[in-house]
């Protein structure tokens, strides 16, 4: 019964991780800013570890950095140069959401980031 | 936007339905008193910050003078040299990006994920890192554009903005019948902060008009663009997407130094200020600055695959007379126009406006006090 448990709750795991491996596209807005930024990323999750890279589009991408995965919490990071970008997620289905904090040399803002699963 | 004429159609409307010069001038008066009222505080608080931000570059590097100076030598390392000090000194982190100095004793930069490594580009020693976060220096940005953040702070300076600007031009009507420029030191205490506020109005009334049209323009740009476009004739920029490059051997990716000379083979007497890695965007992009093309000058950007391959070429010449208009309004705002002279300029023009909003407070509580006593009519005390 502990093995069947086991392997269950295993599979279940598996899935929920799953989920966050493909592109998922939406936008944030910067606190005080008055228009959206587009966001796309491209996951792979394997168990518990997490790669890929996001950006504005496909064809600018970053590598995400110091991915953590804690069951429906999700962070990581990307930098751009100036800014780093630290990504505070929560996982809904085919939805992420959270905050974000975009911090550079002398400043630090706060934004709202909400993404769809694309594929 | 309907509201940004509202007020002159209500003082035009107003001269007529009055008749009277002196209830004209009354109601000016008021107008000018309100305004002064609702927004003074919040001049106050542009005017402060924007007198810091107006040399933000020298002080964040008097801020961090260990870093940021080098003893001017002849020829800078190669990038690669400098990458290869920077990831040594820092356990191996990739380089983001590296910032090139426009002066021989500036210090490069080289952005890492953990932050901003400064170098010394003629011996590769790293003078030290800077993690991101919050500076005094980006707390008095923050409060300059958004009072310390939101959308309320950022739309209640906008429109102080709008208020400074009717201020200055209420102002410039009242001051109009005398046209008073002294300072009557013997007077009373009023009629010291009366003639200071007169003579300093007039006197800044370029500086400040500019700083506060041009202020305007950046709070509702959003608004303006559509017109300004229209009236140029152009379009905003429109950023290229890089395409992805199809994938080559190792040996063949070039490094960013080769990166710098095509770029600098494409945009002929212009210098690199700023080069992204490839694996931190798909594309090595050059960011180069010609001094040649004003304002827009360091809109130059080449962006090349890690192969070497050029993907976009963006040049400062081509940018549409709309950009061009919105980066003059900006380096007016700034005082980065014609360099130094301006800068100083826009300088005088913060100053003068604190001294504008703490003379014209001082004028209504010395005016408050005679007006309880001995009720001098509002025009007497003009």
């Amino acid at each position: 019964m502990k093995k069947i448990m086991g392997i269950l709750l295993l599979l279940v795991s598996t899935a929920v991780a799953a989920d966050l491996s493909g592109k998922w596209s939406g936008t944030f807005r910067a606190t005080g800013a008055d228009h959206d930024i587009p966001q796309l990323f491209i996951l792979k999750q394997d168990g518990s570890k997490l790669s890929g890279s996001g950006g504005p589009n496909e064809g600018e991408q970053y590598p995400i950095e110091s991915p953590r995965i804690d069951d429906d919490k999700v962070a990581f990071e990307i930098t751009t140069g100036e800014w780093k970008f630290s990504y505070h997620l929560k996982v809904s289905g085919p939805h992420l959401t959270g905050d974000l904090e975009l911090t550079s040399a002398d400043t630090r803002r706060t934004a709202k980031v909400a993404l769809n699963k694309v594929n | 936007m309907r509201s940004v004429f509202a007020l002159p159609a209500l003082v035009c409307a107003t001269t007529v339905m009055f008749e009277s010069p002196i209830r004209v001038r009354r109601f000016i008066f008021n107008v000018h008193l309100i305004l002064a009222a609702c927004a003074g505080a919040f001049v106050v608080t542009l005017a402060g910050t924007g007198s810091i931000i107006e040399f933000e570059p020298e002080l964040d590097r008097a801020f961090h003078a260990r870093l940021a100076y080098v003893r001017a030598g002849q020829d800078p390392l190669s990038l690669v040299e400098i990458g290869n000090a920077v990831s040594r000194r820092f356990g191996g982190e990739p380089v983001v990006a590296y910032f090139l100095a426009a002066k021989p004793d500036l210090s490069w930069q080289v952005a890492l994920p953990s932050g901003i490594a400064y170098v010394n580009q003629y011996t590769g020693e790293v003078l030290g890192e800077r993690r991101r976060g919050e500076t005094f220096l980006g707390l008095v940005r923050e409060l300059h554009l958004r009072l310390g953040g939101g959308e309320l702070g950022g739309g209640i300076l906008k429109w102080s903005t709008v208020a400074m600007l009717f201020s200055l031009v209420s102002g410039l009507y009242l001051w109009w019948p005398n046209k008073q420029i002294r300072i009557r030191l013997m007077r009373s205490k009023r009629l010291r902060w009366s003639d200071l506020h007169h003579t300093v109005g007039i006197v800044s009334l370029l500086p400040l008009g500019l700083l506060a049209t041009s202020g305007v323009i950046l709070g509702f740009e959003g608004q303006l663009a559509p017109v300004v476009y229209r009236l140029t004739d152009s379009r905003p920029a429109v950023v290229s997407r890089f395409s992805a490059s199809v994938h080559q051997t190792e040996a063949a990716t070039i490094t960013p130094d080769q990166a710098v000379a095509i770029a600098r083979r494409l945009v002929p007497n212009a210098v690199a200020y700023r080069v992204q890695m490839p694996k931190y965007g798909g594309v090595y992009q050059v960011a180069l600055s010609d001094a040649n093309d004003g304002v827009a000058g360091d809109r130059n950007i080449v962006a090349l695959d890690p192969y070497g391959n050029v993907v976009s070429v963006v040049k400062s010449s081509t940018v549409s007379r709309g950009d061009r208009v919105f980066m003059v309004n900006e380096a007016i705002h700034t005082g980065n126009i014609l360099g130094v002279p301006t800068r100083i300029g826009a300088l005088l023009g913060t100053i003068a406006a604190l001294v504008q909003v703490s003379s014209g407070l001082a004028m209504w509580m010395y005016r408050r006090k005679i007006v309880g006593t001995s009720a001098v009519p509002l025009e007497a005390t003009q």
